[in-house]
């Protein structure tokens, strides 16, 4: 089989839906990660500057740690995954 | 959100509320000489949003206890009737302090609750990890 530039160029674009993000999972998770962070953001200002309840900052200031835990777990493992793949000979 | 989120949310509004307990508490203490005064209480009720209990506490609204104020008898004091008694407070310091050491097991024992569940979380992610 001959291979061609434009058979290439077909093949790419057949491959392509393959790795295509899926909408939802991935964006769903990163807006709720960006929501938590603002959320702690705000009561961490509010609690500094008009004196808001200490039981709230502390809350929030732990949902986002566990928030990052996890965010940057996930990144770890895809750049991981990603990695993996460029080292595949081809 | 999750688990661990809504857990480290309810045990915060343990936290929060025992907080308020403890707030009555020293105020009862620090009115125990004040004539007149009734001793402040508050009970924990579950909080109710959009019509179903979340799981979360708040204490309830603050009631004052109804029993009979303690007659002191002083007849130099400038509130005193004629048979020189007047009344004082209603509280009772043996009870304040009994309150207040619960107020502060309860605090304890909610802050092992979030402190685990933080704990919990972060093995739960390490598993991830190598």
């Amino acid at each position: 089989m001959e291979l061609t530039s434009a058979l290439a160029a077909r093949s790419y674009l057949d491959t392509r839906p393959a790795t295509a993000p899926e909408p939802g999972g991935l964006a769903s998770a990163a807006q709720s990660f960006a929501a938590t962070l603002q959320e702690s953001e705000a009561t961490a200002t509010a609690a500094l500057t008009s004196g808001a309840d200490p039981h709230s900052l502390v809350q929030a200031l732990a949902q986002t740690e566990l928030a990052i835990e996890t965010a940057v777990t996930i990144r770890d493992r895809v750049v991981e995954a990603y990695q993996e793949i460029l080292r595949m000979p081809v | 959100m999750n688990e661990f989120s809504d857990a480290l949310g309810i045990s915060a509004s343990g936290l929060r509320a025992q907080a308020t307990r403890l707030r009555y508490t020293s105020e009862n203490i620090a009115n125990t000489d004040t004539p007149g005064y009734r001793r402040k209480i508050t009970s924990f009720e579950a909080h109710v949003e959009k019509g179903r209990p979340d799981g979360t506490v708040s204490s309830g609204p603050m009631r004052l206890d109804p029993s009979a104020l303690a007659r002191i008898h002083d007849p130099a004091h400038p509130m005193a009737d004629e048979a020189g008694y007047y009344d004082g407070s209603n509280v009772n310091l043996l009870i304040e302090i009994a309150d207040a050491r619960e107020a502060q097991r309860s605090y304890e024992a909610n802050l092992k609750i979030f402190d685990q569940t933080r704990q919990m979380s972060s093995a739960l992610m390490d598993l991830l990890r190598r």
